[in-house]
């Protein structure tokens, strides 16, 4: 990608007003169109209208953003002087496991600063806690140390507690680490000049997808968590309590179907990992290892990741929309065997009905039988895009 | 926009009738949203190829520019104009740089200059974002190739911006001397669709001379002997700073009203000579190539070289700056072409150590390599742990940010330098090339002072314009030659002004009471760096007499009738009894009381071991004190030290007597290094 495009990049964004599904959308269509950003901004509202779908409240927030285009050079110019580089949704160096759990809703661009080949590698998350307890953090460096000699990269979110015991830890082992910002990644001075070392030598990559000069916020490290979840193929939860960013980040994580790993916690211990275990997270002990049943039968808390999907599509948890992406995939299925794999009990004509409110899907008729597909281009670009 | 209502608003705004035709032509372009290289002599108007546009668009022209003069006349004649303009500098108070940053954000006004420098500064940056731009200017944009090492890394900057800038902004970049190598780097760096304009570059009203003499005592000689014959007023270069000294002091000596310029004065004195040549104060300023660049001074009748400069680009760009009203202005190169034992040119010696010392050793590259591998350092760290010249990092630091290697960041608002993840090897090779184009362009400067065919022809060639004009104005063509032909008067005054000239010691300012002093002489240029050498270093006993009588001369001659109250010597280093011993003899001659009070409070190490200032500073940091205090109430005191190199020592002293209430120091010593650290 050509430097020139980054100013466009920035502007598209941080755009306020469009989400980042909208956002991604447009990437998408431009990318199965062989068009640019460039391109996109310079073809102006017409040819947004018509060809990209876009609201009159959109174009006005569009074309506003091409005034911002001038002035976010200046920005980019001096992102790159100081060593940070842009990595665009499209870039081959952006997160592929990002995109994979994040789909459309992997942020439009991401900011570092290190070595970003180790965003395409193996990567364990471990949260919890601000305050956690001396087993949580035990927990943490176990699982820290086991992933450093499994040659693993430790995702953290540089928070007090298990994220710098993490960070730490992982350090400590000789593994590598993604530090992954709650705030704009030039306002992160004190931790560049603390882990500088690991930087210049490639242990460390520092993440930011917000503003680059946004100061720390509460909803910037409420954000922040999804990223940590999308960039690890493996989540483990040291400890949590019944609120804030590791429960919401768990919460999250389960309805897009993730497997989490939440530390067992001993009795008497006052926090909520219990509870995650209830609501689908599986249970591990100390060293990591998933604790079953079978050998265990006082774990009874344990579900079954299926039974807790069922009641959360029920309960509207999990997105309809996201199991029946899950179900039909790359082929094209009748609407009886959608129901037999949703296994919700519904009536034909009560999933014909939610079915038919789905945008990405389209009808074929084969043999006076009505076949669902993923609409064709689309699963073609998510093939190159987000697979 | 057509020419005709383009010409109407130009009446209206600028009072012009027309454009020149090619001036439409940029602004036509610009006025499309194209990006343009204009190329164009001195006194083209190529600064209303860029105001005009900046008047039709709807947001803000930014213009970078190196020039602080020229962007204060600028601004000054279009806010006359009622046409809003603005500029940030240093030299300008942050409330009034908030200001125009305000004016600007808020749509007040529609031109803004700013030093490329600013394109480092974090409030600039923060606000730029919420500024409507429409169009950017680079001015003087050949220095994004010939320049030193000292502007390149903020033109280096403004150059990245512009490849990020969106197609459809205007960009101006604007330059009077561009050969045709230039002229392509600059179209490569600006990239994108650049359309190129370029004038010829002959001034018919320059009178081109070549003064070749023996020595330098003939230049002097010559100067003299003729400026009063030049008419007008008019600027002498010279190829270093102590020269602008000697120069400026002779011409004085001889009673020509003379001043000198250099980039080591501070701002104020700076700020004076610049003002006192736009009003004709002097009939000379004799400077470093630090003037004159962006003084819009039309009547400068001319420009004398006593040195010849480093290509024939630079001298076309420091002529330039004369005639700008296009009356004839006369224009005078100096070579010494008398040989050494070597066989090597006087006057070939300057520029070659230039050359020759424009890279620091690749041993210095791998040394800041090493120290920014461990941890993030500022300037200063870096100078204290390397011990490097200030100028040797401003030259490595510019290369290895070039390449890659390592990069400026900013924290909170300090400088900071990191080597950068994967960076590449350091690259000699670009090294090397850059020194044989710097070799290839002295013999081309050469060749210059050796033509005997048309001088302005062979510049406008050098400089890329090949039209076919009919060069008559130099002294190998229609014009007379000047010869040497010195008057006995001014030989011998030259010999009295040797005998009489002392090097002052630049050490006064407003917070101590220390004034500027004076030395007998330079160290290593006459006999009395060997006579202290012999002293110090090789068993020669004490300074020998003719030192003290030199001494005592250079005092009487720079304060006359100063009364002193007290001698006070600074403790040596490693010179023993010398100073000590040297300073009995000054007290006794001049029938002052001296005091041995001014004592060591810890251990120095010589100035001399350490290259930058900051070393020397620390070196010396509290390090004396002063015994009995109270002789020192209101005294005016003389500070004896035999060599003054950085002033450091002099300076720290000093402060720490200024607080004892002394009334005035004056500092006095046998010898003052040449160059020492800037």
């Amino acid at each position: 990608m050509e430097v020139n495009e980054f100013p466009y990049w920035v502007t598209l964004a941080h755009l306020q007003g469009v989400t980042t599904r909208r956002k991604n959308d447009i990437i998408v269509r431009l990318f199965e169109e062989g068009k640019t950003l460039i391109d996109f901004f310079h073809n102006g509202p017409e040819n947004w209208r018509n060809c990209y779908n876009l609201s009159d409240k959109e174009i006005q927030i569009f074309s506003q953003g091409i005034d911002e285009i001038p002035n976010n050079s200046f920005l980019v110019e001096d992102l790159l002087e100081q060593g940070y580089a842009i990595v665009p949704i499209t870039s081959k160096e952006y997160s592929r496991m990002l995109k994979k759990n994040l789909g459309r809703l992997a942020p439009t661009v991401i900011y570092t600063k290190g070595n970003r080949k180790i965003m395409q590698e193996d990567s364990i998350a471990i949260v919890g806690s601000r305050s956690a307890n001396e087993i949580s953090l035990q927990f943490t460096d176990n699982i820290a140390k086991k992933s450093a000699h499994e040659g693993k990269v430790i995702v953290s979110g540089f928070a007090k507690g298990v994220d710098k015991q993490a960070l730490d830890s992982a350090l400590n082992y000789n593994g590598r680490s993604i530090i992954v910002l709650p705030q704009g990644i030039m306002t992160f001075s004190s931790g560049f000049k603390n882990y500088y070392k690991q930087i210049v030598s490639g242990e460390v990559l520092v993440i930011s997808t917000f503003y680059p000069r946004s100061p720390w916020k509460r909803e910037l490290a409420m954000a922040r968590n999804t990223v940590i979840y999308g960039l690890a193929k493996e989540i483990y939860v040291a400890e949590s309590s019944d609120k804030g960013g590791t429960w919401s980040g768990v919460m999250d994580g389960l309805r897009r179907n993730r497997i989490i790993h939440v530390r067992y916690p001993e009795s008497g211990e006052k926090n909520a990992n219990s509870l995650l275990i209830d609501r689908g997270a599986l249970a591990v002990d100390l060293e990591g290892f998933v604790i079953n049943d079978d050998i265990n039968p006082d774990h009874v808390h344990v579900k079954k990741s299926t039974e807790f999907i069922r009641e959360n599509i029920c309960n509207g948890t999990i997105s309809f929309e996201n199991k029946i992406r899950e179900i039909i995939g790359n082929k094209a299925l009748s609407l009886g065997d959608i129901n037999k794999s949703l296994d919700m009990g519904w009536s034909m004509d009560k999933l014909r009905n939610r079915l038919k409110k789905l945008d990405f899907l389209e009808v074929d008729k084969k043999n006076k039988k009505n076949l669902y597909r993923i609409k064709s281009e689309k699963i073609d670009t998510q093939k190159l895009l987000f697979d | 926009m057509n020419r005709r209502d383009a010409e109407i608003e130009l009446k209206k705004k600028f009072g012009f009738e027309r454009f020149h035709d090619k001036q439409w032509t940029a602004i036509n372009w610009l006025l499309k949203g194209k990006r343009v290289l204009l190329i164009e002599k001195t006194g083209f108007g190529k600064s209303l190829c860029y105001q005009f546009p900046a008047t039709q668009f709807h947001g803000l022209t930014v213009i970078f520019s190196p020039l602080v003069a020229l962007m204060r006349d600028q601004v000054d004649s279009l806010n006359k104009k009622g046409i809003e303009a603005r500029y940030i500098i240093y030299e300008q108070s942050p409330e009034k740089n908030s200001q125009a940053i305000k004016e600007a954000i808020d749509g007040k006004i529609k031109i803004l200059y700013i030093a490329p420098e600013r394109q480092e500064n974090q409030e600039w940056i923060e606000a730029v974002r919420q500024m409507k731009i429409s169009m950017v200017v680079i001015d003087e944009a050949h220095t994004i190739s010939v320049w030193g090492h000292d502007f390149r890394p903020s033109f280096r900057r403004i150059i990245n911006l512009i490849k990020l800038l969106p197609d459809n902004i205007p960009v101006l970049a604007t330059t009077a001397t561009a050969t045709a190598k230039v002229q392509k780097d600059i179209e490569r760096q600006i990239s994108g669709k650049i359309l190129t304009l370029r004038g010829n570059l002959i001034r018919d009203n320059f009178q081109l001379y070549v003064i070749k003499v023996s020595s330098e005592d003939e230049k002097l000689i010559w100067i003299a002997d003729n400026i009063n014959e030049l008419e007008g007023t008019g600027i002498i270069y010279t190829g270093t700073r102590v020269n602008t000294e000697i120069y400026s002091r002779w011409l004085q000596f001889s009673g020509i009203e003379a001043t000198g310029y250099n980039a080591g004065l501070d701002a104020n004195s700076r700020k004076e000579v610049e003002s006192g040549l736009m009003n004709n104060k002097w009939k000379a300023i004799i400077s470093t190539n630090a003037l004159g660049m962006g003084i819009d001074k039309p009547d400068i009748r001319f420009i004398i070289h006593t040195q010849i400069p480093s290509s024939p680009i630079h001298y076309y760009q420091e002529i330039g700056r004369a005639g700008r009203d296009g009356k004839p202005a006369k224009l005078i190169l100096f070579y010494n072409s008398a040989k050494d034992e070597n066989g090597i040119e006087e006057d070939m010696k300057l520029p070659k150590a230039f050359i020759n010392g424009s890279r620091p050793s690749i041993e210095n590259y791998t040394q800041v390599i090493n120290c920014l591998k461990d941890c993030s350092l500022t300037e200063e760290q870096i100078l204290k742990m390397t011990d490097l010249k200030q100028n040797q990092f401003k030259v490595i630091k510019a290369d290895l940010i070039e390449q890659g290697i390592i990069k400026e960041v900013i924290y909170s608002t300090k400088k900071n330098y990191e080597y950068q993840y994967d960076a590449p090897e350091l690259n000699t090779k670009l090294f090397e090339e850059l020194r044989r184009i710097k070799e290839e362009e002295l013999n081309a400067m050469v060749q210059y002072v050796n033509l005997d065919s048309s001088r302005m022809k062979f510049l406008c060639e050098y400089l890329g314009d090949s039209s076919n004009k009919n060069y008559s104005n130099c002294d190998n063509t229609s014009l007379k030659n000047y010869f040497l032909n010195p008057s006995g008067e001014n030989i011998k005054r030259l010999s009295d002004f040797r005998k009489n000239y002392f090097p002052e010691l630049i050490v006064g300012n407003s917070k101590s009471k220390l004034v500027n002093g004076v030395a007998a002489g330079y160290y290593g240029v006459s006999n009395i760096g060997s006579a202290l050498n012999r002293s110090k270093y090789k068993g020669g006993g004490d300074f020998p007499k003719f030192l003290l009588k030199l001494t005592l001369k250079a005092l009487r001659k720079k304060y006359p009738r100063e009364k002193f109250d007290l001698l006070i010597y600074v403790p040596p280093t490693e010179s023993g009894d010398l100073v000590r011993n040297f300073a009995e003899k000054i007290a006794s001659d001049l029938k002052i009381p001296l005091s041995h009070d001014l004592v060591k409070t810890g251990d120095t190490k010589p100035q001399k071991i350490f290259n930058n200032s900051i070393l020397k500073k620390d070196n010396v940091k509290g390090k004396f004190s002063f015994q009995d205090p109270e002789k020192l109430k209101d005294k005016t005191v003389l500070l004896f030290d035999n060599i003054f190199d950085s002033g450091a020592t002099i300076k720290e002293i000093g402060a720490m007597l200024t607080k004892h209430g002394v009334k005035k120091i004056i500092p006095i010593v046998i010898a003052r290094t040449v160059g020492g650290d800037i």
